[in-house]
């Protein structure tokens, strides 16, 4: 199985969009991850980007769209994830979000999907993005 | 009234399982089969954060690696989950430990997935959604 999916299209008998969300506060991953299930979604968790590049890495394991917090512990941030995910896996999209106010040009630059999504945000948000994405592989 | 009489219904909520692993793969693999066999499972990477979860939500059963970094590591959170007020099964995994240390369930590393959906099913009394 390939690390990098291709199916992005909305077909109705096409299997769920896999989605990986990278968040340290475990009820904010455990929230938004629970919410994208029940509207049908896979999803994986990752704790930091570390956890993240080691979920897209694992051969097991296909992820179509990375749900990523800005700001998280250890040596990489969302930013820097993004930017993995930009130069190894291009075939996966990232919609990044953050609690504090950054440059919407640096993540403009990074997402397909928009500028960052500022937290505390909707899960329905979260979920429209998502759709954005599958509409615009299509 | 005899007890070939009784019906026992299946019970309509999945249990909730909290899988606290920090080898991130594994924990979503091992996540991954226990979502696809119908359970509602939580994920933590770390003590604190399976402490934290423990304290903010009910789950019916904890697997749990004892390798964990930190401080109190895995045994901390199983002592914080036998004295919980309502009552979590625990099921221990760990590379470096064995079962005789500890008074509950327990996988040696590296295990199978089988081998941990069979133990769980088994603790919780479970029954395996029907192949498609």
């Amino acid at each position: 199985m390939s690390t990098t999916s291709t199916h992005l299209s909305a077909k109705a008998d096409a299997p769920p969009l896999t989605i990986l969300v990278v968040e340290d506060e475990v009820l904010i991953r455990f929230v938004i991850a629970d919410y994208l299930r029940e509207c049908g979604y896979r999803v994986h968790e990752a704790v930091n980007a570390e956890e993240a590049i080691a979920i897209l890495e694992s051969p097991e394991v296909a992820v179509d769209i990375v749900f990523s917090d800005v700001e998280m512990p250890g040596s990489m941030d969302g930013f820097a994830l993004a930017r993995w995910v930009r130069a190894h896996k291009s075939g996966i999209q990232v919609i990044l979000t953050s609690g504090v106010e950054r440059s919407a040009d640096i993540a403009a630059t990074l997402c397909e999907a928009g500028p960052l999504l500022k937290k505390p945000y909707p899960s329905q948000d979260v979920v429209d993005r998502i759709r954005q994405l599958a509409a615009k592989a299509r | 009234m005899s007890a070939a009489s009784v019906t026992v219904f299946p019970r309509r909520t999945p249990p909730t399982i909290l899988v606290v692993e920090h080898d991130a793969r594994l924990r979503c693999l091992v996540s991954d089969e226990l979502r696809f066999k119908g359970y509602k499972v939580l994920e933590a990477g770390s003590a604190g954060e399976a402490l934290t979860v423990l304290g903010a939500v009910g789950i019916d059963l904890l697997f749990l690696d004892l390798d964990l970094p930190g401080e109190g590591g895995g045994l901390e959170v199983a002592r914080q989950a036998r004295s919980s007020a309502s009552p979590i099964r625990v099921i221990l995994s760990s590379r470096t430990r064995t079962g005789e240390e500890v008074p509950d369930p327990f996988l040696l590393k590296p295990y199978h997935i089988p081998e941990v959906v069979d133990a769980i099913a088994r603790s919780l009394n479970w029954p395996e959604l029907p192949e498609a």
